[in-house]
């Protein structure tokens, strides 16, 4: 039995749980440090998998339940697809715990948390056997369930129970969907049942259409709910604008991505001719999504609540990448999931301190704000101008090769028009973030609000944006810093075929 | 291993019950002359704890005992008997120290409670529908006098005379369904049934017995729409018989389910290619209502004794898949869920009758703040409610995996068969989830009246503590019984 060092990702955060957790009474203020140590300690370790050691020869497989029947390994692995999600994972968690320094109500349970996320969402990139993947997907639930209804705002136990009835309910429709997987994959090799990645997705192309056509709607749902995707994005809304900031960032910025990593890991993996079958709807649902998302955002007045509906739109623009099937489609699929990841970061954080140090997210509420607050307006507009797709910052190598993968596409099939939702999308995406951010920060000082009291940005806030403004500036100049890892694998879906 | 034949000679198949019937009979009688309620409580214990080590050793040596012809002793029926006797140990430990039972006659109680664990091993170690019946009116007789215990209590009153009714209704359909069994068949062997079926086919007499048995059965295991005496019975029963009832009784009722049905159609004959799908429809069509209304109507509840009721009921809604499927994969799935259900669902018990030592009530909102109150049980209680809901890694989630896979596939591949009555039960289990996480929010999220610290006695934690690492261990490990349930199933069918 051979533990990798892949499997610290998974045991430092949960040492750090756990200390947390039993840091109660006095030493409840000191729980910051032990979870920033023990987050720390995981980023080091994740930055050592990604750049130090040949991270895909990394693999461990330890057999944990065998029946007559079923084999399930403890299996974890990572390839050019899940590296980029696991090192954002511990950079966000980080970031969360130093951001949330300053938290006051029951310090150690926050932490707690953040970490207990954490272990969830590295077993989720890193599982490499279906059972594992599916109890990691849940064990996501809990940990962000108590964080909305303890830390959040005046609705959250209305938006906790929201969330987590809604996504449970989307990741059982998806268990069916590993279920079939399982036993048609055994009735194929003519072996017990074994639901290792390896053997599920070598197998199940093989499976007859129909079967792979069925099995696919199911996960793509489960993934889509989670995503999320327009008509099942209603969760996302109630549970950001409740949500405490810490837990937004970790909701946005890695959570989200669960979805489209598990279509591209499961559904254009393991049952192409599924993909094949639901292309058109797969696009149809990625652009609905873009615009409505968008056209959400500009109808809002919460700021937070127009970051959360911008997801939606930018979590669209990754399925359409996916929808499209081609090499430079799932490429930058991939690194808008990154790079949306970094960035929507800073805009929650952005979004969370109007309500901690103004008092107020209401858009309407505040206005010329900048002069005060010239720091906070600073990164406000660098999280902003990244998001609509600035050349120069990271979103711009999410958006604009996107659009391009698309416009290939469609031109190969015909369908050119198409390219005008996609203007349309960049059109609003412009409109509402400039219009937003208009209103917010320049324009004559408002008066609805007390301004005696605000304050700029504090220390640990400040560290926390700067270190994720940084990463989209060095990622926005040198996008193959993170490129490379995603041709790895694309490039070996390409010589399986799965894309073209 | 030791031998059990060479101790107890041709009673060997049935010598855990044979310890729990001297049990039954000496216990008053210790009581009358004692007159120590500890010391009685005491004497009980070792009666169960000698029973359970005996069943061990003999489900470990995996030697096949019968006695008198009659009965046999199996590994199936040495994984119930355990069962029966895992349900029995937990009530019997928490007995002396909860105030709900103490002020009884405890001789008779720990009498009736051992009698009526010693029919449900009765019934599992049977294989004639004669012998099944007395086994079954056993543990019902002992039970209605268990449920009626708690004097001066109207509530309990109530139930009692309601349990009696409807269970001598259900006595009265089963026997008369046995009867027409037999006017059919000759013989009231369950095997020489499905031989004569598989000869003569379907006919009149046969179906209208067998869907006698069914509903007379069905009582048993509080299937709708024969539910409706659960939850009053469990909520006007001293906690640690609801408990009892709740977990154990119930799980009886599925056994004489499998004993019979499975036995009859699957391994029995030709029947199966003749009657089999109707039987599996009625089965199918049972427990989708039985997990739906169970589900649906929990959430309307605001007595935390009567929403685990129904969600008993749902939860023997989603055990009777097995009785869908009929598979030998399903069943040792529906026997492994049963053994987590007795954790999961024991343990949130066990918290109830502790917490009602401490002098909360039984309402929901009593619960509000009890994670400031006492930490220890608030989390307990999460994790039995989070396990019951499915919630990896806990066992329940483990054995829902298994069983509901057993419902989407078989070692043959896919089934599409009952593709549906899996997403039925995927559906439930995420309504269920709603009510649990309703308890969940009340202890860790809402405000309660006062801080003041918890104290419960020592048997109920020792109980709880049980429940949560079975709970977490079979979650973590399931092989741990998982292999028995494997082997109970392929001796079964």
């Amino acid at each position: 039995m051979d533990i990798s060092i892949l499997a610290l990702l998974l045991i430092l955060p949960f040492i750090g749980a756990i200390v947390t957790l039993v840091m109660g009474g006095e030493r409840q203020k000191y729980a910051k440090f032990v979870a920033a140590a023990f987050a720390a300690a995981t980023l080091v370790i994740s930055l050592y998998i990604m750049f130090f050691a040949d991270y895909e020869s990394l693999g461990m497989d330890v057999t944990w339940i065998t029946t007559d029947l079923i084999t399930i390994n403890f299996a974890l692995q990572v390839d050019g697809l899940s590296i980029l999600m696991v090192f954002l994972t511990a950079l966000l968690s980080l970031l969360v715990v130093i951001f949330s320094a300053s938290e006051k109500d029951r310090p150690n349970y926050f932490h707690t948390l953040v970490l207990a996320m954490e272990v969830g969402l590295m077993g989720v990139y890193m599982a490499w056997d279906y059972f594992l993947f599916y109890v990691m997907w849940e064990l996501t639930l809990i940990p962000m369930y108590f964080m909305i209804s303890w830390y959040g705002g005046p609705r959250r136990h209305y938006a906790a129970i929201k969330f987590f009835i809604y996504t449970h309910v989307a990741s059982l429709v998806m268990l069916i969907g590993i279920f079939a997987m399982g036993f048609e994959a055994m009735s194929i090799t003519g072996e017990g049942m074994n639901l290792s990645f390896d053997v599920i997705n070598t197998v199940m192309p093989l499976a007859d259409e129909t079967f792979q056509i069925l099995v696919f709607a199911l996960l793509f749902f489960g993934f889509m709910v989670k995503m999320p995707a327009v008509p099942f994005h209603t969760w996302l809304p109630d549970a950001h604008t409740e949500a405490p900031t810490g837990g937004s960032v970790l909701l946005a910025g890695v959570m989200l991505k669960m979805g489209s990593y598990g279509i591209i890991r499961v559904c254009i993996e393991a049952l192409p001719a599924g993909a094949d079958y639901w292309q058109w709807v797969i696009i149809g649902i990625a652009l609905l999504s873009m615009i409505y998302g968008a056209y959400g955002c500009i109808a809002q007045s919460d700021l937070k609540k127009m970051v959360a509906f911008s997801s939606i739109s930018h979590m669209g623009m990754v399925m359409l990448g996916i929808g499209c099937g081609t090499e430079a489609g799932i490429m930058f699929a991939v690194f808008q999931m990154f790079a949306h990841g970094l960035i929507t970061g800073v805009l929650f954080m952005v979004a969370g301190m109007a309500g901690h140090n103004f008092g107020t997210r209401e858009i309407p509420l505040l206005g010329g704000i900048a002069g005060r607050v010239p720091i906070y307006a600073t990164f406000m507009m660098i999280g902003f101008m990244a998001s609509l797709g600035l050349p120069g910052l990271v979103g711009f190598w999410g958006e604009f090769p996107l659009v391009f993968a698309f416009y290939e596409f469609i031109q190969s099939e015909g369908m050119l028009w198409l390219i005008l939702f996609c203007l349309l999308n960049l059109m609003l995406t412009a409109g509402y973030y400039l219009w937003a951010m208009q209103r917010v920060l320049f324009g004559p000082e408002t008066k609805k609000i007390e301004l005696d009291h605000i304050h700029d940005v504090s220390k640990t806030e400040g560290i926390a944006m700067g270190v994720l403004v940084g990463l989209i500036a060095l990622f926005g100049v040198w996008p193959d810093l993170a490129l490379s890892y995603i041709g790895d694998y694309t490039s070996q879906l390409l010589s399986m075929g799965l894309i073209i | 291993m030791i031998d059990m034949s060479s101790i107890f000679g041709d009673f060997a198949a049935i010598a855990p019950l044979l310890i729990l019937m001297v049990g039954a009979l000496v216990l008053p009688g210790v009581h009358l002359l004692g007159k120590n309620k500890t010391a009685t409580w005491g004497v009980a214990m070792a009666f169960v704890l000698v029973s359970l080590a005996i069943n061990v050793i003999m489900l470990l040596s995996d030697n096949v005992y019968v006695a008198f012809d009659m009965v046999s002793y199996t590994p199936y029926s040495g994984l119930m008997i355990l069962l029966f006797q895992i349900v029995l140990f937990l009530a019997v430990l928490v007995s002396n120290s909860s105030v709900e039972t103490t002020r009884i006659h405890v001789g008779a109680y720990y009498a009736l409670i051992l009698g009526a664990t010693t029919g449900m091993m009765f019934v599992a170690e049977s294989s004639d529908l004669l012998t099944i019946f007395v086994g079954v009116e056993l543990t019902s007789i002992s039970s209605y006098a268990l449920v009626s215990m708690k004097r001066n209590d109207t509530r309990a009153s109530e139930a009692a005379v309601k349990y009696v009714i409807i269970g001598g209704m259900s006595t009265a359909l089963t026997i008369y369904g046995i009867s027409m069994l037999y006017g059919f068949a000759g013989s009231t062997n369950i095997a020489e049934i499905a031989y004569s079926a598989g000869i003569d086919g379907i006919t009149i007499p046969l179906a209208v017995g067998l869907i006698c048995m069914i509903a007379g059965y069905g009582f048993k295991i509080a299937a709708v729409p024969f539910h409706q005496w659960a939850p009053d019975v469990y909520e006007g029963a001293s906690t640690p018989v609801s408990m009892f009832l709740a977990t154990g009784s119930k799980k009886m009722g599925l056994g004489v389910f499998f004993q019979i049905f499975l036995v009859m159609f699957v391994s029995g004959t030709v029947c199966s290619a003749i009657m089999g799908p109707e039987v599996q429809y009625i089965f199918a069509i049972i427990a989708a209502i039985t997990m739906t209304v169970g589900n649906v109507v929990a959430i309307a509840q605001t007595n935390i004794k009567r929403m685990l009721a129904y969600s008993s009921i749902a939860q023997a809604g989603y055990i009777l898949i097995v009785m869908a499927v009929m598979s030998e994969y399903a069943l040792s799935a529906g026997m492994f869920h049963m053994f987590t259900h007795v954790f999961m669902k024991g343990g949130a018990f066990l918290i109830v009758g502790a917490l009602i030592c401490a002098g909360l009530g039984e309402k929901i909102s009593d619960y509000k703040g009890l994670a400031k109150r006492s930490p220890f049980l608030a989390c307990s209680m999460m994790l039995f409610l989070f396990s019951l809901a499915g919630i990896p890694p806990l066992a329940g989630f483990t054995s829902k995996f298994f069983l509901f896979s057993g419902a989407i596939g078989s070692p043959d591949g896919v089934m599409y068969e009952w593709v549906w009555l899996a997403f039925i039960a995927i559906l439930n289990s995420a309504i269920s989830l709603y009510y649990y996480a309703r308890v969940v929010k009340a202890m860790y999220v809402e405000k309660g009246t006062t801080e003041e610290k918890i104290k419960i006695p020592k048997p109920f934690l020792a109980g709880i503590v049980i429940c949560l690492v079975a709970v977490i261990v079979l979650g973590v490990y399931p092989q741990l019984l998982y292999g028995f349930c494997e082997s109970a199933a392929a001796f079964l069918i």
